[in-house]
């Protein structure tokens, strides 16, 4: 912790911006904000980018009203957005809602024309229990069943990264991604033209490097580790 | 509809997706009833003088299920029964794994049909049948109901996966388990009995079992076997059970890509009724088309025994 503190006082002197993203569908930005500060990270809201607001904007920019399938944790980030007589279904990682009932009903707005957003296509997480399923395979379920495409908003989506950046005022050449999912965030974020360091912490496994194409830019044991590979060999020197 | 009740044209002028068709060009006439006639009059009478045997889709074509264990469609009873009085042999083929095929047949006969266990040809007998031939030990995803089917098999440490149409057993638990079965396995096997999208149900369209196949495929980067319609395999274990070549043979029934469709892959003719899950796309859809489309078994019997000799 100590040793992560420190790096983060170097980032700050050698002047580089920084963002935190994330695909949680489980809990609102605020919340998320919350858990980081008790674990000691200093970090201020405006610098979390999540799926969930992703979501959001595109909800707002289509003028719909969505059927939400995200846990009730989440909905404070879809505050103000109409949800009565849904004209779209959005998607996020709640098994509470992925129930025959439930994906019935989406089915059925969706064979009807409503336009399915996905905050992200994750095949599954970890959970303490074990693996567990996550949006993505009903996501392609309902897909199959309507024969039409979600709009997937979260990572690895390019428009993801590209809307991350945005009020970072950098090309995505002159960013780097740190993650511990080889496609979704480091594969996701060297499509957009950034570099990626994947980490061997979190929901890595042994090979994942050799998972995606183009490789990493860099594979580092852990978050510590690939600051250390920033500082010292992709920055312009001051 | 013309005040004089001339028929209009709907043409489609596509390559009919049957391979061992080739020909061509098939414009469908409506006559102001609204039933569809093929217009190559002579072509359809030449098909339905040679064809001898016939298979049919049971939910959708037969009867709607839903409440109370379903409802006959208008006129398929009666269908059925001229179909029988005829020359034409006689199966049926279908999907359903809600039920065991005695407990399904015995439904079948409450509602009026006239159907014997020996003609009826759903999945489950057929994935035993392969579950036993490759040795594996099933984890089941299916309908509480149609579990005694697989009483015989060995259901300990399973080496794959069976699901069926499972409607509120495709609960995010249950779904999580099989998904645990197949990635704990170095070499995951899927059996998914039909790939159905949707069916109807009376209360709605229904998320059929094709679409929990496609999530744990995804899941875990599996393809699935498929057993059922439109497995080739399927069709032909049917044809071998009529003793019959698949172009003697016209499957009728709802699904457009799983009946008529795979139907027309083996080289059988396939046609579409538009009772069930008929949507109206189904009648421009961009792979198959049907080699005819009739409002219902009624219409479809009707247009077939009309050019065979008495």
């Amino acid at each position: 912790m100590t040793q992560l503190s420190f790096s983060l006082i170097d980032w700050s002197w050698h002047l580089v911006a920084v963002k935190f993203v994330t695909n949680t569908t489980k809990e609102c930005k605020r919340t998320l904000h919350e858990r980081l500060l008790r674990l000691k990270f200093d970090i201020e809201e405006q610098e979390i980018f999540t799926s969930l607001t992703a979501a959001r904007n595109l909800l707002v920019q289509k003028a719909v009203r969505p059927l939400l399938l995200v846990e009730d944790s989440a909905l404070e980030d879809f505050a103000g957005i109409e949800t009565s007589d849904p004209n779209a279904v959005v998607i996020g990682l709640a098994p509470d809602h992925f129930n025959y009932q439930m994906l019935n009903k989406a089915f059925r707005l969706i064979l009807d024309g409503a336009p399915l957003i996905a905050i992200h296509k994750a095949r599954f997480y970890k959970r303490k229990d074990g693996l567990a399923l996550g949006p993505g395979p009903f996501v392609t379920g309902l897909e199959y069943a309507t024969d039409t495409q979600a709009a997937v908003v979260g990572k690895p989506e390019k428009t993801f990264f590209l809307e991350a950046l945005r009020d970072l005022n950098c090309s995505p050449e002159e960013a780097v991604m740190i993650g511990d999912d080889a496609r979704d965030d480091v594969g996701g974020a060297q499509n957009t033209g950034m570099l990626g360091i994947l980490v061997k912490t979190g929901k890595y496994r042994a090979g994942d490097e050799g998972k995606i194409n183009p490789p990493p830019h860099g594979t580092c044991d852990s978050f510590p580790e690939a600051v250390d590979h920033i500082l010292q060999h992709l920055l312009e020197p001051k | 509809m013309s005040a004089d009740g001339a028929a209009f044209i709907s043409c489609c002028c596509i390559i009919c997706s049957n391979p061992s068709a080739g020909y061509i060009l098939r414009a469908v006439v409506r006559d102001f009833e609204g039933a569809a006639v093929t217009m190559a009059d002579d072509k359809w009478t030449e098909s339905v003088r040679s064809v001898k045997g016939v298979i049919l889709d049971m939910c959708g074509v037969l009867y709607d299920s839903g409440e109370g264990g379903g409802v006959p469609i208008e006129g398929s009873v009666e269908a059925v029964k001229r179909l029988k009085a005829s020359d034409l042999q006689l199966r049926f083929c279908t999907n359903e794994t809600q039920a065991t095929r005695e407990k399904f047949v015995a439904k079948l006969c409450r509602m009026g049909f006239e159907i014997n266990v020996s003609e009826v040809f759903p999945p489950a007998p057929a994935v035993v049948s392969v579950l036993k031939q490759r040795n594996l030990r099933p984890h089941l995803l299916v309908h509480d109901d149609v579990v005694p089917e697989f009483d015989g098999v060995d259901k300990s440490n399973p080496n794959c996966v069976v699901i069926g149409d499972a409607a509120d057993n495709f609960s995010y638990e249950n779904m999580n388990a099989a998904f645990r079965v197949l990635i704990g396995l170095e070499k995951p096997v899927l059996f998914s009995m039909g790939r159905g999208r949707y069916y109807k149900e009376t209360d709605g369209l229904k998320l059929d079992v094709g679409v929990y196949m496609k999530a744990l495929e995804y899941a875990c980067d599996v393809e699935a076997e498929v057993v059922g319609k439109p497995a080739p395999m399927f069709f032909q274990t049917v044809l071998n059970d009529m003793g019959l070549q698949p172009h003697e043979v016209f499957m009728i029934g709802d699904d457009l890509v799983n009946d008529v469709g795979g139907a027309q892959q083996c080289g059988m003719k396939g046609l579409q009724v538009r009772t069930g899950k008929y949507r109206p796309s189904d009648e421009r859809h961009p792979t198959v088309t049907a080699d005819g489309y009739v409002d219902n078994l009624a219409a479809a019997v009707d247009a077939i025994l009309k050019h065979r000799c008495p």
